[in-house]
């Protein structure tokens, strides 16, 4: 018989905070955390703003890594095996001398360790551990001498979503009792800035940063980017309930797919987008009409906003528009590999807190986007299904289905 | 052979101490012989290599890595009690630490 997976622990860190807390409470807010560009001179990039991790990350990572160690690791790094240590620290009663290690698992979703030209905080030392994204989980696993499977997974912008996926999948087939999962990325430097230029896919409303991340509005220019983490921690419900776990959600099933069509647009009409989320919830085995909060993709970009707006049509069918829909990258920007372990977290807080956060920005709504994008201030909201959405270039998509525990 | 000064066995010591202490953020007097460096100061594998690479250019030592890989296989320094030992051995042989049983 397939195990039960429930969430025991999240964390995020996003450019509205260090920790879930802060979070929380800046994206029940509808604040903005996109700025001005500080971490390089951005003034030869068309795009000069996004979304960056406040300047304290570094003191704050200190008290956690010790200098020799920080020597080691990317910018990237650091954010996930800080991000991780909080999620466990915050996992009540979670110890890992009771647990079978060899069946403790870390998979994170995270397309390069991010060893830059803007990189800070580390010596020239270490290139090849640095750049070893494999890094990133091993260091977790080194902390807490966790034996079980340990890798990345990169599907790009669904990369956490995917690690999601696959950590639930090992523990509902028996492979691992607990698995540490997320995913980090920090692609702010002139290089990947300007290669997403060259695909216009960024916003370049520079002059007003806060307003520049503007899903499903009419007037969206591309997404913001950001950086930042999100683990959270998969258990089954058998271990979980045995160790007096706060259980914070079921994970109740989920789909990801491949469009095949194009490497970077969206299939027409957000066809595989629809695919995902039927998928997702006939093998939850939950009806359209039970699900009450949808976590979009949402990224500001012309194609996404419409296709997705396409496909939750599909799929819900007249349902659709009573549906709260909202865009967390409003806030946060697009936090690339992480964005689905960030999303997927703030998912699980939107049903623990029953309350739905914003898609901030919405001053100009789009005639052709006629769902409820829940508008600039955060909504309480009776959730007892969720999903989140994550759609990357490449055409690998994820839903993943949440439950009231 | 090299012969050792009793003045370089105090600096190598106070070195060693000095290199684990700011490495590992561990004060010096927190530090012993016995200390492992693995297991007590979370180190790793690429600090011997580092503090050779300290001594090969204070001393100007005639040794290669791979020499010393070897003495160290057969050998292992975990504690910086040992790893003051080797490094002793290292100095006073050079090359020929291969030699060694």
């Amino acid at each position: 018989m397939k195990k039960k997976v429930v969430v025991t622990g999240i964390n995020i860190i996003s450019s509205l905070g260090l920790n879930m807390e802060e979070n929380w409470i800046n994206l029940k807010a509808g604040k903005s955390g996109v700025r001005t560009i500080d971490l390089f001179d951005p003034s030869d990039c068309e795009t000069r703003i996004a979304a960056q991790v406040p300047s304290g990350f570094d003191a704050y990572a200190s008290r956690l890594i010790k200098k020799r160690l920080s020597g080691q690791m990317t910018r990237v790094t650091r954010m996930a095996y800080v991000c991780a240590v909080e999620a466990i620290d915050r996992s009540r009663c979670l110890d890992f001398s009771r647990n079978d290690r060899s069946r403790c698992a870390v998979i994170i979703g995270a397309v390069s360790a991010g060893n830059s030209s803007v990189e800070t905080g580390t010596t020239e030392k270490n290139r090849i551990i640095k750049n070893m994204s494999n890094a990133i989980p091993a260091w977790i696993s080194l902390r807490y001498g966790l034996e079980g499977p340990n890798f990345t997974v990169n599907t790009a912008c669904a990369s956490s979503s995917y690690a999601v996926t696959i950590g639930y999948e090992m523990i509902r087939n028996g492979t691992a009792d607990l698995v540490i999962t997320g995913g980090v990325d920090s692609t702010i430097n002139p290089e990947e800035i300007k290669g997403f230029n060259e695909l216009y896919a960024l916003s370049v409303r520079n002059h007003e940063p806060e307003r520049a991340s503007r899903p499903f509005t009419r007037d969206r220019d591309g997404f913001v980017i950001g950086e930042g983490a999100g683990i959270i921690i998969l258990e089954s419900e058998k271990t979980a309930r045995a160790r007096g776990a706060a259980i914070l959600a079921e994970v109740a099933g989920y789909a990801i797919t491949s469009e095949a069509y194009n490497i970077m647009a969206p299939k027409k009409d957000g066809e595989g987008m629809a695919v995902t989320m039927r998928q997702a919830l006939e093998k939850s085995g939950i009806a359209p009409e039970r699900v009450d909060y949808i976590n979009a993709h949402g990224t500001g970009t012309p194609l996404n906003d419409l296709y997705e707006t396409m496909a939750i049509k599909s799929v819900f069918g007249a349902g659709a528009p009573s549906i709260p829909v909202s865009s967390s990258k409003s806030m946060i920007g697009h936090t690339i590999a992480a964005a689905g372990a960030i999303e997927a977290a703030i998912t699980v807080m939107s049903i623990r807190e029953q309350v739905i956060t914003p898609t901030v920005n919405q001053d100009l709504p789009d005639p052709c986007l006629d769902l409820d994008f829940v508008p600039n201030y955060s909504r309480p909201h009776k959730i007892n299904v969720a999903i989140s959405n994550s759609f990357a270039f490449g055409g690998h998509n994820a839903c993943i289905v949440f439950k009231k525990y | 052979m090299a012969k050792i000064e009793s003045g370089t066995r105090e600096e190598v010591r106070r070195l060693v101490y000095e290199f684990f202490s700011e490495e590992c953020e561990v004060p010096v007097d927190q530090l012993n012989d016995g200390t492992n460096v693995i297991r007590d100061l979370e180190g790793d594998s690429l600090m011997f290599l580092e503090l050779l690479e300290v001594f090969k250019k204070k001393y100007g030592l005639n040794v290669e890595l791979k020499t010393v890989g070897k003495y160290v296989v057969k050998h292992p320094a975990e504690t910086i009690g040992a790893i003051i030992a080797m490094t002793m051995l290292i100095i006073e042989h050079e090359n020929r630490i291969a030699e060694l049983d």
